[in-house]
Formats: C-alpha cells, structure tokens, sequence
C-alpha cells in the first residue's frame, strides 16, 4: 500500500515539475528558442568535427575550421544573393501597385464572378484583400526576421553557443551524466546512445532534404521566370522540413505570385507541375538516400505538433516542432523499450 | 620558463596522475601511450557505490566495462546469487559489453564504498569514428585480452571433461 501511494507521489511529483518546467521555458521563450536552435545546429555539424577529428586534429581547431567555413559559405551566399533578397523583400513590401499587376487582379476578380455567378459570388474585391494580406505579411517579415535587435541577438547568440557546443558538447555531457543516480545510470547511457543515433540521423537527413529541396525549388522557380524566386524558393525548402504540409506551403505563394502577376493559370499550372515533380523526385529519389526512416510520424501528430508550435513560438515554432516532435517521439518509444529491459520498476 | 617546460612535459605527467597509471595496467589499454591515455580518461565516467549497491543486473543489456579505482565488486549469478568471484582495485569487469549488447551474464554489485570507471560502448565507438589509430589499437588488444580468456575457459573445459570421463576402467 505504501509503495503504491509513494509511486503515486512521484508520479505527481514529476507531472508537477514538468509543468513548472513547461512554464518556466514559456517566460523564458526567446532564450529557450535560441537555445534549441543552437543545440540542433551544433548537432548537424558535429559529424563534420569528427570527421576533421579523425584526420588528426583537436576538437578545438575542427571547430574553427567548421565555424570559417560556414562563416565563409554565408558570406559568399549573402553578397550574391542579399541585392536579389532585398529587392524581392522591398518589391513584396511595396504589394500590388504596379499598374499592370493591379489590372491582372482585377482581371482574375472579374473572370471568377463572372464563371462563378450562379453560386451568387460577385464584387470580391481580390485586390484589396490580396493587398492586405501582403501588407500584413511584409509588415511580419520586417517586424519580426528583419528586427534590429532580434537579428543582432541571434546573430551573436546563436554561433556563440553553436560555437561551445561543438567544441565542448561532449565535456557538457559527462558533466550532466555525473548527476544520474546509479540506479539510472546504465538505462540513461542506454537511451543517450540511442537517441543520438536514430535522432541524430534523422535530423540530419531532414535538414539535408530542406536543403536540396530549397535549392531545387529556387533553380526551377527561377527557370519559370516566377517572381521572388528566391524568396518562395528558400521558404518552399525550409517548409520541406514539415512533412505532408510543408510541401503544399511551399507551393502556395508560388501559385499566388504566379496568378498576381501574369493575371492567368498557365504560369501557375506549370509551377503546380514543377512542384508535383520536384516532390516526387524527393520522395522517390532524396528522402531515401538522405533521410533516416527511424523516425515516422502519423499526419495527425505532424499537423497537431505544427499548430502547437505555432500558437507558442510562431513560424519558427512551427519549423521546430518537427524535429522535436520526432524528438519526444524516439525518447518515448526508446524510453519506455529500455524501462522494460532495465527492469527499473 | 617554468610552465613552458610544464607543458613540454604534460604529457609525461599526465600519465603519471593515478587514473592513467591504473588505466596503464589494465591488458585492454596497456599498449597505448600517454597521449592516448588522456584521450581515454576524457570519455571515461567516474562512479561512486555504497556498499551493497548494484552495479548492474544479470539479464540487463551490456553497456560497457567497468574498472575499479576503490573497494571490492561481487560478480554473482542468479538464481542463488552464487557468488564467482570477487574483483578488487585495478581489476575490470563486463569488457564484452564493448562489443555487443547481449544480456549481462552475470550480476555485479559493490561489497564496500567503490569507485569504478566506466567506459561506454557508444562512446568507445566515437572515439573510434574521431580517432582511427586509437580505436585499432584498443579492438586489438581487446580481442586479444578476450581471446585469452577463451583460451582459459577451453582449457577449463577440457579440464572439466577429463574429469568427468574419470580414469580408464580396468576389471
């Protein structure tokens, strides 16, 4: 009896400090934002210091290698690219002025009353809606990806971080596994051992995937003359990370762009097509060479994870929960496989 | 001057402080320079048990091995907790957790205040993937410390079998 009531108060114990935990990380929401991209950045390049590691040198100096070239790599794409960028970025905030793309939409809101004038649809007003919805989404961009301070707290913060837990991650691993009681130690070491390789694969893979997916979208965005190429481009490739929805996002704005500015579908069904082929070449062709089938996740856990990581940390919540939702998902099911041949009841 | 000579002889020291001596005796890393000790006793996790406490259980999966810097360890084996012998300071105990994940055959738990090192399956392989050179060099002796052990148990075997056979019957 006693033993079933102390299990009972543990069990509340831990709800209650999971939730202390869970409110905690919400005051603190910015720094736990960083602190997760950090971890998952550290994370995709530490097979890149192993391997410079194994070619003979420290972790330190693999480290600044890794760091050089990224800095390098970033440097480059920002001075070719940023022109391009910011054009796309002020020709977006500018919207629907130029004459000729107000008159596309006028043309498309005339074509769909009069086509769909029996269902009693007329006066849409697609140009000032549209124009809204524009104003609204550059306003975001500016207001939030391209806020001074923010930019320049993550843009210190997080090589900063990436920067130690590259270099130290392991040290920082032992220390946290020196406060494992004994009775946990070897079922930890266990589940760690394990985490990292289904996760750390998998997450990897992801991230390979948005990337060649992006540059796929951006090369053939850009082959179909679609404007804001680059824009829709690195969006459709980051987008990619969400399974099942992330596909259709990415495509949207481009079917959009594509309407606003030729005022007809053919643009719009080529970029369907573009987009339906460029999927089935990652589905048949990228994800299973570069992404790890360890990890998969019902539509409906995708779908709820997204929403929730919306509803707490916006766009990029919902690009995180991904990956962390994959997370919980291993540790759980490696979890409670390791309890049971552990035998820790 | 002074700690310009430290540093061209830290490697020196370095395997003079007690973990790297003692890691020094053990067959598995015996071969291996002071260098590489200290990259040893980097991936190494210091532990500490009351008396009494087990260390791990028959039937868990092997993690790794586990080297005894303080006190005495029980290997016993279950059911009947028989007790097969008992391991003091320098000794080493579940090396074959490091390589493969088959059940623990036996049970190790702590008969005084111990300190054990224990080195992690997984992170043997890391070191292994950062550090070729190194990682050859414990697999060698590692099979060769097991392959001795092997020897043993099939000397004991034929031993046991002779024994078993008895002497010739004459009528």
């Amino acid at each position: 009896m006693n033993d079933a009531v102390s299990r009972w108060l543990r069990i509340f114990f831990a709800l209650g400090l999971l939730v202390a935990l869970f409110f905690l990380m919400s005051a603190i929401a910015d720094l736990v934002r960083i602190m997760i991209i950090s971890a998952l950045l550290a994370y995709i390049l530490d097979p890149l210091a192993v391997k410079l590691e194994s070619r003979g040198m420290g972790r330190g100096v693999a480290t600044l290698i890794i760091f050089s070239f990224v800095c390098a790599v970033l440097s480059v794409t920002l001075i070719i690219l940023l022109p391009v960028l910011t054009d796309q970025l002020e020709a977006v905030q500018t919207g629907l002025t130029p004459d000729q793309v107000a008159r596309n939409i006028s043309g498309m809101d005339e074509l769909i009353s009069r086509k769909l004038a029996f269902l009693g649809i007329d006066n849409l007003d697609l140009a000032g809606k549209l124009e809204k919805a524009l104003a609204g989404f550059s306003d975001w961009v500016f207001s939030h990806l391209l806020d001074v301070v923010s930019l320049f707290t993550h843009l210190v913060l997080v090589p900063f971080m990436v920067f130690f837990l590259l270099k130290d991650g392991r040290e920082m691993k032992k220390q946290l596994v020196r406060i494992i009681p004994n009775r946990y130690f070897e079922f930890s070491m266990n589940l760690i051992a394990k985490l990292d390789w289904q996760f750390g694969n998998y997450l990897r893979g992801q991230f390979l995937d948005a990337l060649i997916f992006g540059i796929l979208s951006i090369c053939t965005l850009w082959f179909l003359g679609v404007k804001y190429f680059l824009l829709i481009g690195i969006f459709a490739g980051l987008a990619n990370l969400i399974p099942f929805l992330g596909p259709i996002a990415g495509a949207t704005p481009a079917i959009i762009v594509s309407i606003i500015d030729t005022g007809g579908l053919a643009l719009a069904g080529s970029v369907i097509m573009a987009f339906v082929v460029m999927k089935l070449i990652d589905d048949a062709i990228i994800q299973p060479i570069v992404v790890a089938r360890s990890v998969n996740m019902h539509p409906l856990l995708v779908l709820l994870a997204v929403i929730i990581g919306g509803k707490f940390f916006g766009i990029l919540g919902m690009l995180l929960s991904v990956p962390l939702t994959g997370f919980a998902k291993v540790a759980l099911r490696e979890g409670i496989a390791n309890y049971r041949r552990y035998r820790l009841t | 001057m002074t700690s310009l000579w430290a540093n061209v002889f830290k490697s020196r020291q370095e395997a003079q402080d007690p973990v790297s001596a003692l890691l020094k005796r053990i067959p598995v890393f015996d071969s291996l320079n002071a260098r590489d000790l200290v990259r040893i006793e980097k991936i190494l996790h210091e532990r500490e048990y009351r008396p009494e406490e087990r260390i791990f259980l028959q039937g868990d999966p092997g993690l790794g091995m586990y080297i005894i810097i303080e006190g005495n360890v029980e290997i016993v084996t279950e059911p009947g907790h028989h007790l097969l012998t008992v391991l003091h300071e320098g000794e080493f105990f579940g090396e074959l957790a490091l390589l493969d994940e088959s059940p623990r055959t036996a049970t190790a738990i702590a008969q005084s205040p111990c300190r054990l090192l224990c080195l992690v399956q997984s992170d043997l392989y890391d070191l292994i993937d950062r550090n070729p050179k190194l990682g050859v060099k414990i697999l060698v002796q590692l099979a060769r410390t097991i392959g001795e052990r092997l020897k043993k148990t099939n000397e004991y075997v034929y031993e046991l079998k002779k024994e078993l056979k008895g002497p010739p019957f004459h009528e």
